[in-house]
């Protein structure tokens, strides 16, 4: 026999939603420590890129020039330029004994022309530039930054490693309770729908910026002394980028069934191709805007950005409103149809 | 047994229960007060998925007690739940909460909902989810607290709820969706299969607290498959088919309506020839048969009832009929649903 209440449970204190918001954000926080599948999927990805940054960086070359070799060749910048001053160009080679000699083949216009000497005062001093500017520390520190900033921050942390943490996280805001049937016991609380919404998001972003800016710091941590700079120039891009793609896949979760999928076509096809076509569609991908602002902040400490490859990049006041209005508009739009949509996931 | 205070359904066989009728205001006498809205009404409520209809322009409305809700599967019983508890939005008409649309999230401090789906937070003991889902209602550590203890006692959890959800019998997890619904201490208690999986000692027990629960003013609603258990529970209830509700009230009123389906009575007598003869004048019987088994008797099929009834209790008298027994063979819920579904009863 249960045991009987006679009185049942006092209604003298009324349930605040307030508590019931600051709750939900703590149990969201609390339920995303777990690391999913597509979450082991980005650790995955992150791991074999950041031990490719540590190898190259590891390596004689690095992400310097000097050391570096010259397309379809087995001999170096440094040597390169070496091999096109005066005392190397005059030296008497045997053409045959190029590759056991490591040395180039001589270019017609490379080989010296002593019967003409005006054409080879012009020709030495000319060919005597690689030389020389292989020898300027701040033009070989500038080459090296930019093609660490390229590749590893403009093409592989925006491109995929951040899109698809924040896609891991984010999206199973509601996705997860989607997916396990269990957002029924939060929308038979008495709380706010877009409420909820916004809970969820709040609380699930720290996840997405520490794994966000975590897998930003070992990549930059990985690429030694480029990558050090990188940390320290480029985190409030990877910041707000972070965020800007935190309120796209919440959204994407509330709004789909299957959100990795379109997740992953959106970063695939609209984030990484479309943000580096030229003219005007990429203003619509949210990577074009975090790239502007590394290649502002890259521009603004003097560097050669021009090697950044970023087409008609806008300046940092428009990348940051356009991010954080992202954001919030995002947010906005997931609270509006969230507040309007059934879920009858568990039907 | 608390009697269910609802009126009728618009589309439902009229006369299962008189509607209220308000007196008349005295022209002297101050306005009476207005009366409270109806604690969950349905206005010709359809729902539409795609091109399904799962709702046709059902209106309803509860005030109090028990009622039970039957219907064969895809009738629209849970749609129906689901709008009374604001996760669905109707089509067409209105579903609200004491006067407040069951959608907007203030409705939903009146209702408990305790769904048919067994999805929880598994890796949480029931303790902790319960208290999870007070404290997401909004209430402070101690009456969160407070209340989970109450609602575990009463729903005879509190020794056992400390084991994690996974490990938990079928019967134990109804038990603890029950007590999240419980929780705010609802007006309205929607369950939507609540006795499935449990055993007939934990079934009493429920039933023993919805009785209770009922006796405390609160309205239940139930649907449930187990119709021996509901008869037990409560005799009114709401019957669906094809996303109608085709009747509602006692199952009394309800086959005394259904004057197309003549009623079985069975009648003890020491000389049921005799009594057979005498009966079969009556208007309203339509055959009679003798009993078989080893009690005498006979077997009448009568239409209205009620004048059936009437005219059987002259002929007694007047006949002086030693009647050892009547028993109304088809007024069961199986045979009534049986009846109105036009098959053998099975939901």
């Amino acid at each position: 026999m249960l045991p009987t209440h006679p009185q049942s449970v006092s209604r003298a204190c009324d349930p605040s939603p307030v508590i019931g918001f600051a709750v939900l954000m703590a149990h969201s926080f609390q339920r995303h420590w777990r690391v999913r599948q597509m979450g082991w999927v980005a650790f995955g990805l992150l791991g074999l890129v950041v031990t490719v940054v540590a190898v190259v960086t590891a390596s004689r070359a690095g992400w310097d020039l000097p050391d570096r070799r010259v397309s379809r060749t087995r001999i170096t910048y440094r040597e390169y330029a070496e091999q096109l001053l005066p005392s190397e160009r005059y030296f008497v080679r045997d053409y045959h004994d190029d590759i056991s000699t490591n040395l180039a083949p001589q270019a017609p216009w490379e080989r010296p022309a002593p019967l003409t000497p005006t054409r080879d005062a012009i020709q030495n001093l000319l060919l005597t530039i690689p030389y020389v500017v292989l020898q300027s520390e701040p033009f070989l520190r500038g080459w090296g930054y930019m093609l660490f900033s390229k590749w590893i921050m403009l093409r592989v942390y925006l491109g995929f490693v951040l899109p698809l943490f924040t896609l891991a996280y984010a999206s199973a805001a509601i996705g997860a309770e989607r997916e396990a049937r269990s957002l029924i016991w939060l929308m038979t609380r008495p709380l706010p729908r877009w409420a909820i919404y916004l809970a969820k998001f709040l609380g699930t972003l720290p996840w997405c910026l520490a794994f966000g800016l975590g897998g930003f710091a070992a990549l930059c941590l990985s690429g030694g002394e480029y990558g050090r700079w990188a940390l320290a120039m480029y985190w409030p891009a990877a910041v707000a980028a972070t965020i800007a793609f935190s309120a796209v896949f919440h959204l994407v979760g509330a709004v789909f069934s299957r959100p990795i999928v379109v997740g992953v076509v959106y970063v695939f096809f609209f984030e990484f191709l479309v943000a580096l076509l030229p003219g005007s569609l990429k203003l619509l991908s949210l990577t074009f805007y975090a790239r502007s602002l590394m290649y502002n902040a890259a521009a603004a400490a003097g560097y050669p950005v021009s090697r950044l490859d970023v087409a008609e990049p806008v300046s940092s006041a428009t990348a940051w409103a356009v991010l954080g209005a992202a954001t919030v508009g995002l947010t906005l739009v997931g609270m509006w149809l969230f507040a309007r949509s059934e879920y009858r996931d568990d039907v | 047994m608390p009697p269910a205070d609802t009126s009728l359904a618009a589309n439902a066989p009229s006369g299962a229960e008189g509607a209220r009728r308000a007196p008349l205001p005295s022209p002297t006498a101050a306005p009476p007060p207005t009366p409270d809205p109806p604690l969950l009404l349905f206005e010709q409520v359809s729902k539409w998925y795609g091109t399904v209809l799962a709702l046709n322009q059902v209106t309803l409305e509860l005030t109090g007690g028990i009622t039970g809700l039957v219907g064969a599967n895809g009738a629209g019983k849970s749609t129906l739940l689901r709008m009374a508890n604001g996760q669905l939005k109707p089509t067409l008409g209105r579903v609200t909460i004491r006067g407040l649309d069951a959608w907007d999230w203030r409705a939903r401090r009146r209702v408990g909902y305790c769904p048919d789906l067994d999805a929880f937070y598994e890796d949480l003991s029931g303790r902790q989810f319960v208290w999870t889902l007070a404290r997401l209602c909004g209430y402070t550590r101690a009456e969160a607290t407070e209340r989970t203890e109450r609602v575990l006692e009463r729903v005879g959890m509190r020794e056992r709820a400390n084991r994690t959800l996974r490990g938990y019998s079928k019967g134990m997890r109804q038990r603890i969706k029950l007590a999240q619904a419980l929780l705010h201490d609802p007006e309205l208690l929607i369950l939507d299969e609540p006795l499935s999986g449990i055993d007939p000692i934990g079934r009493q027990e429920l039933l023993e607290l919805f009785q209770q629960l009922a006796s405390q003013g609160k309205c239940l609603l139930i649907s449930s498959h187990e119709l021996e258990a509901l008869e037990k529970l409560t005799n009114h209830v709401a019957i669906m088919a094809r996303g109608r509700i085709a009747a509602v009230g006692t199952l009394r009123q309800i086959r005394d309506l259904l004057e197309d389906y003549p009623l079985s009575v069975r009648i003890d007598v020491d000389q049921p020839r005799e009594l057979a003869r005498a009966v079969l004048a009556l208007a309203e019987v339509q055959a009679v048969s003798l009993a078989s088994g080893d009690t005498p008797g006979l077997v009448v099929q009568a239409r209205h009832p009620k004048r059936f009834f009437q005219a059987f209790g002259r002929l007694v008298v007047e006949q002086h009929v030693e009647v050892h027994r009547v028993e109304p063979l088809d007024e069961s819920a199986h045979a009534i649903l049986g009846y109105l579904l036009g098959g053998s009863g099975r939901t």
